[in-house]
């Protein structure tokens, strides 16, 4: 403590007094009072709000506060009471820094009534790479010329890589480019449901003319138009009558036009008679790209270090890839500064996939009770038919969920070399993209591993 | 201690006293308390919130001597309750005080007396003055009133008292306008300048007898010295500004209307005032009348002309209708006299025949 410091002395007065007289006392009597000097003969100046303090500080406390200065040291000889002007003992507020607040704006969550388009999606969000690069070429290609270069347009891919925004987008693009031509965003279920409520209310006509006034047309998720055949053939009249007055059209679907199931084959064979192109998993390196312009757009700044570890945490969805963003963006606003990678790994937990670990001979008598085979049968060496396929499916299991080495799966499954494992799971994986079947049985199988 | 009291008067008596008690619960509970004092120099009844005190002689009976510190609430909700006829007995023994009122009988839990701070009285004051409380009480209600609201200027949350040459000036202002009553003393020799808080004026005055009052300050406090006993207000410590300096010395147009049609002018001219509460005052001195109009986008509008005396030239200007009714409450004249020094510059408002008052009203902006 400096004792020439008369903040200082007086904050270690304070720390005395309260421990000698009553919290209602103290917060009473000395609140408001602080020391206003120190001169150099020793004489403390003590600065009080009126003449009420100055008379109760020399009757009650002076005693107290006089033998609290001495034991700090001998050179203070007295203490002096002053009133002090109004201004002097004004209250410093608090000013609490003002963190550089960035709410999230409400207008993300906007939505134009009259066409449906979220305007949040544009060109300019939209993270070009080697997986959606055709896909947006075929967009930015059907906008020069709409209705004629790629009619329609097929946009397929798995869930969250972006369908939806590049469709949005055109639609966007499309209003700014060709003001007054009118463009409209819908999805297949809003389609069959409107068509539906059309139909109960007598109105079907109406209906018909609805779709048919617009310039662009934008059907998302088409897939949901299996087995609704009714539905199909509405979108079958209305596509042949946007088709031949040169109105773009543009679907999207998480497979493509010929894998949708229980689609009659004359909109199947319509769908696909433009241009299908498909948007792939991205690379390590786009989904750096979009984590970086996600965080940008929100104004953070992120390290290299966590932007890889993120891009490398979550492969696939780029939805995912956005609601951790969005936590790490939420964990920074109310820390106030970036998080550093430590952090990251603490937070984000939530979105890793649970580390299943799971014994080998789990796994294995699963699969053998799913296909009713003896477990034994598949450590030996046998090349039964029946035990063949359950054997692969384990090792394809073993590698793609468990993440185990191929030479470990080799060893436990009866000594095998790697490389047959390899080739299984090669097997497997390319057989589960076409056979539905089997896709069914690992499915059902992954069930029963939980 | 052993009293007993007037019930008319000790309800009097706490009424008064207990205004000056600490309202938030938070401080020391002596604070909130009223005090009561037995001894030979009568009854007295205490209680401050260290800006003002109050320390108050009540008439009664003394049977036995002694201090007692009861909350003040808990006092004056009994004495809201007592009818006024019959004398109420206090009695204290231990930490409980006996009340006993006609039939009725309350024990009251007191209050730990020694917390109760001094009560600064002026020993040997440098100044003093004297005037009769019926004024002073009238003085200081009526000018609290122009003084600001916010504390972040003191001075102008305050009331000033200037005296010199045997006058005693009051000035209230908030900035927006100004008030200043000119009293004439008895005694010319005191000078001061004393700045009472707006807050503490407005329970002083609640407290002032009719009687003359002795006002003695010094530089950090002041006491009202009556019959009745003394109450002390500390003083803010702040320079006040030099508002001579803002009123006008020349005037553009002058009008003189009686107090009654401008009251009811006024009136129901802000009946239409918009959110700003903005009145327009006409000077026209070719048809001799000033005229008020107001308009509101969503009540519609008014005016009204009232006959004047009017000099000068044609002028408008936008009052904040409230600050223009406030100077009615200063003068009691039949008539009261206008003088506008032009377009954005103050008016001035006096009572005719009353050089006491000088009232001064910023415009709004047109």
């Amino acid at each position: 403590m400096d004792r020439k410091n008369p903040r200082e002395l007086w904050e270690y007065v304070l720390t005395q007094v309260e421990l000698s007289i009553s919290p209602a006392n103290f917060n009473t009597w000395f609140r408001n009072s602080f020391i206003v000097k120190i001169d150099d003969e020793g004489v403390v100046y003590i600065g009080v709000p009126s003449q009420f303090f100055k008379d109760w500080y020399l009757k009650k406390f002076h005693a107290l506060l006089l033998k609290i200065v001495r034991g700090i040291s001998y050179e203070f000889r007295n203490i002096e009471y002053l009133i002090v002007k109004d201004d002097r003992r004004k209250v410093v507020k608090e000013s609490k820094p003002v963190r550089g607040v960035i709410e999230l704006p409400l207008h993300e969550f906007y939505i134009n009534k009259s066409d449906n388009l979220n305007p949040r999606y544009t060109f300019d969000t939209f993270i070009v790479g080697s997986f959606n690069a055709l896909a947006h070429t075929a967009a930015q290609a059907t906008l020069q010329r709409p209705g004629i270069s790629y009619n329609p347009l097929f946009i397929y891919g798995a869930t969250g890589r972006g369908k939806t925004h590049l469709i949005q987008a055109i639609g966007n693009q499309f209003k700014k480019q060709y003001p007054g031509r009118k463009a409209f965003y819908l999805t297949s279920e809003k389609f069959a449901v409107d068509y539906t409520d059309s139909v109960q209310a007598g109105t079907a006509n109406r209906f018909k003319d609805k779709y048919r006034q617009y310039d662009l047309l934008i059907m998302d998720d088409v897939q949901f138009l299996s087995k609704k055949e009714k539905t199909q053939e509405e979108l079958f009249h209305l596509f042949n009558a946007l088709y031949d007055t040169n109105k773009q059209i543009v679907f999207s679907s998480d497979r493509p036009p010929v894998a949708i199931p229980d689609i009659t084959e004359r909109l199947k064979g319509r769908l696909a008679s433009g241009m299908a192109v498909d948007i792939g998993e991205p690379d390590t390196e786009s989904r750096m790209a979009i984590i970086k312009k996600k965080a940008a757009a929100h104004g953070i700044m992120l390290s290299d270090e966590v932007v890889e570890y993120v891009a490398c945490s979550i492969t696939g969805s780029i939805r995912e890839l956005e609601g951790m963003v969005n936590t790490i963006i939420c964990h920074a606003q109310v820390k106030g500064s970036p998080p550093d990678i430590a952090e990251i790994r603490q937070s984000l937990r939530s979105f890793m996939r649970p580390q299943k670990n799971v014994s080998v001979k789990n796994v294995v008598d699963k699969v053998a009770e799913f296909y009713g085979i003896d477990e034994e049968s598949i450590y030996e060496k046998t090349r039964r038919r029946e035990v063949v396929r359950p054997r692969q499916v384990i090792m394809y299991l073993l590698r793609e969920d468990f993440n185990i080495s191929y030479p470990t799966i080799g060893t436990k499954l009866g000594g095998r070399d790697h490389t047959t494992v390899i080739h299984s799971c090669e097997k497997i994986k390319r057989e589960v993209v076409v056979d539905t079947e089997l896709a069914k049985e690992i499915q059902n199988i992954r069930t029963l591993l939980v | 201690m052993n009293i007993s009291i007037e019930k008319k008067k000790f309800i009097d008596a706490v009424y008064k006293v207990a205004r000056f008690a600490e309202r938030k619960s938070a401080t020391l509970p002596a604070l909130s308390s009223i005090l009561i004092i037995v001894s030979d120099e009568g009854i007295k009844m205490r209680a401050t919130n260290l800006e003002t005190g109050i320390d108050l002689t009540v008439e009664g009976t003394r049977v036995s001597d002694g201090v007692v510190a009861i909350p003040a609430t808990l006092l004056q909700q009994i004495a809201a309750s007592l009818t006024l006829d019959g004398t109420v007995t206090l009695e204290h023994s231990g930490d409980i005080v006996s009340l006993s009122s006609g039939m009725g009988r309350s024990s009251i839990k007191t209050v730990p007396y020694e917390d109760f701070p001094s009560i600064p009285f002026p020993e040997n004051p440098k100044n003093s003055i004297t005037l009769p409380g019926a004024l002073l009480r009238t003085l200081l209600s009526s000018l609290t009133s122009c003084t600001s609201n916010s504390t972040v200027r003191p001075e102008l949350a305050s009331i000033y008292l200037s005296i010199e040459g045997g006058v005693l000036t009051a000035v209230a202002t908030d900035s927006f306008r100004l008030a200043e009553k000119k009293i004439p003393l008895t005694n010319k020799g005191t000078q001061g300048k004393l700045l009472i808080p707006a807050k503490n004026a407005v329970e002083i005055a609640q407290a002032l007898p009719d009687e003359d009052i002795a006002v003695s300050f010094d530089d950090h406090h002041c006491a009202f010295i009556g019959s009745m006993g003394t109450i002390v207000s500390r003083l803010t410590n702040a320079t006040y500004p030099d508002y001579r300096q803002i009123i006008p010395k020349e005037s553009l147009a002058e009008a003189v209307v009686l107090r009654k049609d401008f009251e009811i002018s006024l009136k129901q001219t802000a009946i239409f005032s918009d959110i700003f509460q903005k009145v327009n005052i006409r000077f026209d001195p070719k048809k001799n009348h000033i005229s008020f109009f107001a308009h509101n986008t969503d009540l519609g509008e008014s005016s009204e002309t009232i006959p004047a005396h009017v000099n000068g030239s044609m002028l408008d200007l936008s009052f904040n209708y409230r600050y223009l009714s406030a100077a009615l409450a200063l003068s009691q004249s039949e008539s009261i006299s206008l003088s506008a020094a032009g377009p954005g510059r103050p008016l001035i408002i006096r009572g005719v025949g009353d050089a006491s008052l000088l009232y001064l009203v910023s415009p709004m902006n047109q």
